[in-house]
């Protein structure tokens, strides 16, 4: 039994829903984003990593989510694994896309090309992916303070990219947390609890 | 007498997988039983460990997968994945609200956090007048939470199950000479590892999959895993069965359709799922209350930054619990700080080297689950056929509910400020923190109510109940006193959707005592209830 006809998307994907729920949203996005595509091509773009095969994004999709990773993951800074040449941050986001179902699929493409292309003036309406560091950064902090439309797809790409990174275990002695510890403390399984006492 | 033995491990359960080997059952086919349980989770297996004892030929069908706890792996990301339901992406309609859920066989027991708390007696005396449920006031309830509690190992937290998390809130409370309790919960030995929320592999918590299920298989239930029930079928006005599709988890195949007769039918899918089952059905329904009156206790996650490393989510995932604010303000603060993905899930989670920064600082933080009431004004909603019909859950915080959001994150931000915090983020779409007390009110305030409250905090619930609720009078409830639905004999709910009027506690309890209840009265009726 389908049991939505919208397929639900991962929690962290939540802000992509109201652009398949909302249809006066979908139309203001889609506006919007055409009018700043043109500008954006004016405004020249760069090219798109392709070296790497994907099974599910599209070369523009990797392009945009590969600049996000770079603009919310700057590990090198940090004493972290790269979130692009260590931890597969792209293409761990490309595996979770393969399984979704085509409709969770097609809204996560839609909510990529309408963040890479919201118009927004002090960017004098340039895509995303031609900002520099800086200004991509600010662009998504402006969009994370935004109305709540681009709050919600903003907090949704984040959580996608981060989420993509951070399930890697070898970020976590960055943090220095432990994961998983049952076997390495020898914590014996105790099996079914026995039945009650009559 | 014959033994009953239980098995050492494991489930016996019968998957996607099994089905599409079993060339005899073939694409469609048929079961016979006394009685069918939808739903495997807390009240599921409960009533079905309760029918099986009883003698009864047991039918237990999860919609979700078979995770037995010998392959849990500790890893959020990967459970999140497997068996949480729609993968964490159970949401409102606007989206900005998750309803957070077990998908498998054990349902939400498996991936809870073990907290285990009985309403005050003033709760069920109310219930009695308010619904006409004597049945249910607080003196004739209390048998079946000792039974439960007895059978699940509730105990109140040892000093070694209060982690540096939870320190950090009983420094907070007293200071502010707030009321602070240890936490129950329905562990057996905790091994301390704090990994609950990713199901524990050496089955120490108490969920249904090492408790109900096993004890009821060992009994003679059988349990089908990957079986979503599409409708309950029913002849004169009587339950006589139901009509599931059985699904491949990993491809989404579908294997085949089954059709059980029962003698009577238990609903134990949920608060969310059992009343879309109902609604699918199209059960007569004279109170027109089936889906409805769904209370959401929303909950949000305060995370107060310390000067010095606690590794707070080392230890007992809830330590304590504050009371200070139960009972005049349906507020419930209980303290605990998961893995790190869960950070993500938090408030914004900043970006560049502050988003760094912010997950590097993990050892440096406490947490808290803050919790406020809401009026039980949610609904749930079926729309278009049984099969490709489509699933609402409509529920936005109205001002009222929204300020109780802000109180309770305010409270929480509070008491990490009194136990030492030197920063607190809130738990808000946009990026707010508070560095000192002083601006806590002031960054609150930069959280607008706006249109619906939508996208203001990040509110997540993982107790909703009420859409089936339980009363005397057949044109208000749904479900009787005796947990037999008013419209249709035969039927019974026994889930969280029975919980009359909001619930101001975590209600896994609640919802196990209920079952036991109903269980009962299904076997004092049992002459004039089965054929058999």
């Amino acid at each position: 039994m389908k049991n939505n006809k919208h397929p639900a998307l991962p929690g962290f994907m939540a802000g992509l829903e109201p652009l398949s729920r909302r249809g006066f949203l979908r139309a203001t996005a889609l506006t919007g984003a055409a009018f700043t595509a043109g500008c954006a091509h004016l405004m020249g773009r760069r090219d798109a990593p392709q070296a790497i095969q994907y099974r599910s994004l599209q070369p523009d999709e990797a392009e945009v989510l590969t600049r996000l990773t770079e603009v919310l993951l700057p590990t090198q800074s940090m004493g972290l694994p790269s979130s692009t040449q260590v931890v597969p941050t792209v293409q761990n986001i490309d595996a979770m896309a393969a399984r979704m179902p085509d409709q969770t699929r097609d809204l996560l493409g839609l909510g990529i090309w309408v963040f890479d292309r919201r118009p927004m003036v002090s960017f004098k309406f340039s895509r995303f992916t031609s900002l520099s560091d800086d200004k991509a950064l600010a662009y998504v902090n402006a969009m994370q303070d935004g109305p709540f439309f681009e709050r919600g797809l903003m907090t949704t790409l984040k959580a996608l990219v981060t989420l993509n990174y951070w399930r890697d275990e070898r970020t976590w002695p960055g943090l220095e947390y432990s994961g998983p510890v049952s076997e390495l403390w020898g914590i014996r399984r105790l099996g079914n609890a026995p039945l009650p006492r009559a | 007498m014959a033994f009953v033995t239980v098995a050492r491990d494991g489930v016996p359960v019968t998957q996607a997988r099994d089905v599409a080997l079993d060339a005899t059952l073939g694409k469609n086919f048929t079961l016979k039983t006394d009685v069918v349980v939808v739903g495997s989770g807390a009240a599921g297996a409960l009533v079905a460990y309760e029918m099986a004892k009883a003698g009864r030929d047991v039918l237990v069908l999860e919609a979700g997968r078979y995770y037995p706890s010998a392959q849990f792996t500790e890893h959020l990301g990967d459970t999140m994945t497997k068996i949480y339901q729609d993968q964490v992406g159970q949401v409102n309609t606007t989206a900005d609200v998750i309803f957070v859920g077990g998908a498998c066989v054990g349902g939400s027991t498996v991936i809870g956090g073990c907290v285990m708390q009985q309403p005050s007696d003033a709760v069920f005396d109310g219930w009695a007048k308010r619904h006409e449920l004597p049945q249910l006031s607080a003196e004739n309830i209390k048998p079946y939470f000792d039974k439960v509690g007895e059978q699940l190992h509730v105990h109140t937290n040892e000093a070694h199950e209060i982690n540096a998390c939870a320190h950090k809130v009983i420094q907070g409370c007293e200071k502010m000479k707030f009321s602070w309790k240890p936490a129950q919960r329905n562990v057996k030995q905790c091994a301390l590892t704090g990994h609950c929320l990713a199901g524990c592999p050496s089955d120490r918590k108490m969920s249904s999959l090492v408790t109900h299920l096993p004890w009821a298989a060992a009994y003679g239930a059988r349990v089908f895993s990957d079986t979503e029930v599409v409708r309950v079928l029913t002849r004169n006005g009587r339950a006589n069965g139901v009509e599931a599709r059985i699904t491949d988890p990993d491809s989404g195949a579908h294997v085949a359709d089954m059709r059980v007769d029962a003698d009577i039918v238990v609903l134990a899918a949920g608060a969310i799922q059992t009343p879309l089952i109902m609604q699918r059905s199209q059960l007569k329904d004279t109170s027109g209350q089936i889906g409805r009156n769904m209370t959401v206790q929303p909950f949000t996650q305060v995370l107060g930054k310390f000067p010095e490393p606690l590794y707070g989510f080392r230890g007992a995932l809830v330590g304590v619990y504050v009371d200070e604010f139960t009972e005049t303000d349906g507020y419930m603060i209980l303290s605990g700080l998961a893995e790190p993905e869960s950070l993500l899930a938090q408030g914004d989670m900043r970006a560049g080297k502050a988003h760094l920064e912010f997950m590097k600082d993990y050892k440096y933080y406490a947490g808290v689950n803050a919790f406020s009431v809401d009026s039980g004004r949610g609904y749930v909603q079926w729309d278009g056929d049984p099969y490709n019909g489509d699933k609402t859950i409509h529920w936005n915080p109205n001002h009222e509910e929204f300020e109780n959001i802000k109180r309770s994150a305010a409270l929480a931000a509070r008491i990490f400020f009194s136990g030492g915090a030197e920063k607190v983020f809130l738990p808000t779409f946009q990026s707010l923190e508070a560095d000192s007390v002083f601006n806590l009110d002031a960054q609150l305030d930069k959280v607008d109510y706006g249109l619906k409250g939508m996208y203001t905090f990040r509110a997540n619930s993982f107790s909703p109940h009420g859409t089936c609720r339980m009363g005397a009078d057949p044109y208000q409830y749904v479900v009787g006193p005796n947990g037999e639905t008013h419209g249709t004999a035969g039927l019974f709910v026994a889930d969280a959707s029975l919980i009359p009027e909001p619930l101001v506690a975590p209600p896994q309890w609640t919802v196990q005592a209920l079952a036991q209840y109903v269980s009962d009265r299904i076997n004092q009726r049992a002459d004039s209830l089965f054929l058999s």
